[in-house]
């Protein structure tokens, strides 16, 4: 899986971005499923609109972003859908689960929305790892950010990916719990030879990044 | 797994009071149009099947109206093309009169009476009296006549008690001979005649066509010959068109046998009110039904957008949706016509009391109509969904 982009600049932050230096924007710059990317950036310089670009969520941007060279907006609605179940998973910012849900349910629900990637017995396994077993009944709805946050990698990782997209997914972890996450993300990643894409604020070691970009 | 998953989903965002409703309101104007389409069937079943028919109403003698204007009140040639022609009309005869003077009377002493008379002729196929008798040539003994029921009546229950004179049945009337006397300028001649038959179809003496003819030609006293009645063979006495046709050409026909063409036209606007009241309500009901997949879709509109922000496609949403709503159509069609079943059987139960047959099961026609709806509800629960699961909401 390659993702490239092509002079892409969002329309809402065109002003503001093109009179900086950005190793992202306005400029040619492809990512693949052998890379583990890290994207600096402070807040509001668009994090979560490159992410959701990347992801096709947005379309108010100049430029273009290739699916292994075809432009996201000849993709037709049913080929995204593969491409989200097979190719390319997604933590987001805003957790984004199912609130009338369990916990449990919601990562279910990514497990058997394509042929299940992991056994069942994955889920409590992965919430023992990172400690959330014992709200894996509970409405997601009621579960803490910390732990909804743990439940949306979860469930990344429970799909097929050749690549990950993970906007600011340690945001209300602490140091133990970022730990734990990052070394099950790189054990699913290795597994499925997986490249990721991760936005966050400032430096960090949680991976052996092969680059680091600034947007 | 994915099902119940994507249930629990939706579901939590419809809601129940609100699906019930939408499912009250299809179920009642189902049973509506497809009840229409019963009594329509029906309707048309009472008026034209053997079992009902009526053979005395479908033969009609019509004659020109006589009132102080009337001039002439033969039937020309074009009046009875015409007449042929209209689609009510299955066959027309022409009534023959007698133009000979004639009286009969009695040879017995003690039953003794004599009266003037005359007769008319029709072409066998619209008399139903079957009798081997009802011939006449030259050699014939006698002139074998039909009677009207009426002219019986009129005997036994008035002539005969003012006279001191027994009743008769129907088979003694046919036993007896009587003298027929043809009168004409060189005398009068005498036949034997006899009753074959009686009959409420028309009301005249009737004799032969032949023996008619052969009469007419013979003694004929010199008057027109062109028929004044006719006599036509029609499916239904009651048809609007026919009594309409007969009121423009100043024709005029027993009118009880037409009479029933008023309650015809009322039981026609009211089985045409039932039809439209079921159209109304199934535009209705598919509206409401429409409506609450809407919104269903829309109150349960960012759910929907996570699945396909997660990945599910929206062909598999679609069709989950699909499989939500259209089993529910399906069974709404199946009880509304076990429904309808039921009335159906409880009317034929009904009615067969009083000799109106009807069937006892619906007809294919209803089925077919609750088979197209079924495609049309599909059709618009589809199309709504399509419409409504996009991604790009």
């Amino acid at each position: 899986m390659q993702i490239e982009l092509k002079q892409l600049v969002p329309i809402p932050l065109k002003d503001k971005l093109l009179q900086r230096v950005s190793d992202i924007w306005n400029t040619n710059v492809s990512f693949s499923s052998d890379q583990q990317i890290k994207i600096k950036a402070p807040s509001g310089s668009g994090k979560t609109t490159f992410i959701h670009t990347l992801y096709k969520l947005r379309y108010d941007y100049a430029g273009d972003v290739l699916y292994n060279g075809i432009n996201i907006k000849n993709i037709t609605d049913d080929d995204l859908a593969n491409i989200r179940k097979q190719k390319i998973s997604i933590i987001f910012q805003d957790l984004r689960l199912f609130p009338n849900l369990t916990a449990g349910e919601n990562i279910e629900l990514n497990r058997v929305l394509q042929y299940p990637f992991h056994e069942k017995e994955k889920i409590t396994e992965m919430a023992e790892k990172l400690g959330v077993t014992s709200i894996l009944n509970q409405r997601a709805g009621l579960c803490s950010y910390g732990e909804q946050q743990r439940i949306a990698i979860i469930r990344a990782l429970m799909q097929p990916f050749e690549l990950l997209l993970m906007d600011e997914p340690f945001s209300h972890l602490d140091q133990k719990n970022i730990h734990k996450a990052t070394a099950l993300i790189q054990e699913e990643c290795s597994k499925r030879k997986a490249g990721f894409i991760l936005t966050d604020l400032d430096d960090d070691e949680h991976f052996k990044y092969s680059q680091t970009l600034n947007l | 797994m994915l099902n119940k998953l994507l249930k629990k989903i939706i579901k939590t965002a419809s809601g129940r009071t609100r699906f019930v409703m939408a499912v009250m309101g299809l179920s009642v104007a189902m049973v509506l149009i497809l009840s229409a389409v019963q009594i329509q069937v029906n309707y048309n079943d009472l008026l034209h099947s053997k079992t009902n028919q009526d053979s005395i109403a479908n033969f009609l003698v019509l004659n020109k109206s006589i009132t102080n204007s009337t001039k002439n009140s033969t039937l020309s040639n074009e009046n009875i093309a015409q007449l042929k022609k209209q689609s009510f009309v299955d066959e027309v005869g022409i009534l023959t009169p007698s133009r000979f003077k004639a009286s009969v009377e009695s040879y017995s002493d003690r039953f003794p009476f004599s009266t003037d008379i005359s007769f008319e002729s029709v072409p066998s196929s619209f008399i139903d009296v079957n009798n081997a008798n009802w011939k006449w040539d030259e050699n014939s003994n006698y002139i074998p006549i039909i009677a009207p029921n009426m002219f019986l009546d009129f005997y036994n229950f008035q002539f005969s008690l003012s006279q001191n004179l027994p009743q008769l049945t129907q088979d003694i009337v046919k036993i007896i001979i009587f003298k027929l006397n043809i009168h004409t300028a060189k005398g009068t001649i005498s036949f034997n005649a006899k009753i074959v038959g009686f009959s409420d179809r028309i009301t005249s003496l009737l004799v032969p066509q032949e023996f008619m003819d052969w009469a007419n030609q013979r003694y004929n006293v010199g008057q027109q010959a062109q028929p004044s009645r006719v006599i036509i063979r029609t499916k239904d006495p009651g048809n609007p068109a026919l009594v309409k046709y007969l009121q423009e050409n100043g024709l005029v026909t027993d009118a009880d046998k037409t009479r029933f063409s008023k309650y015809r036209q009322i039981v026609n606007a009211v089985v045409n009110i039932s039809w439209i009241t079921g159209a109304v309500m199934l535009v209705f009901a598919l509206l409401i039904f429409t409506l609450f997949i809407q919104l269903t879709i829309a109150s349960c509109k960012e759910e929907i957008q996570l699945l396909i922000t997660l990945g599910a496609s929206p062909k598999q949403l679609q069709r989950f949706l699909m499989k939500q709503f259209f089993p529910s159509n399906i069974i709404i069609i199946l009880i509304s016509l076990m429904a309808i079943s039921g009335l159906q059987y409880l009317a034929y139960q009904f009615l067969k009391e009083q000799n109106i047959f009807l069937h006892s099961l619906i007809s294919y026609y209803t089925l077919l109509v609750g088979v197209i709806i079924l495609f049309a509800l599909w059709f618009v629960n589809i199309l709504t969904i399509r419409k409504y699961i996009a991604v790009k909401d």
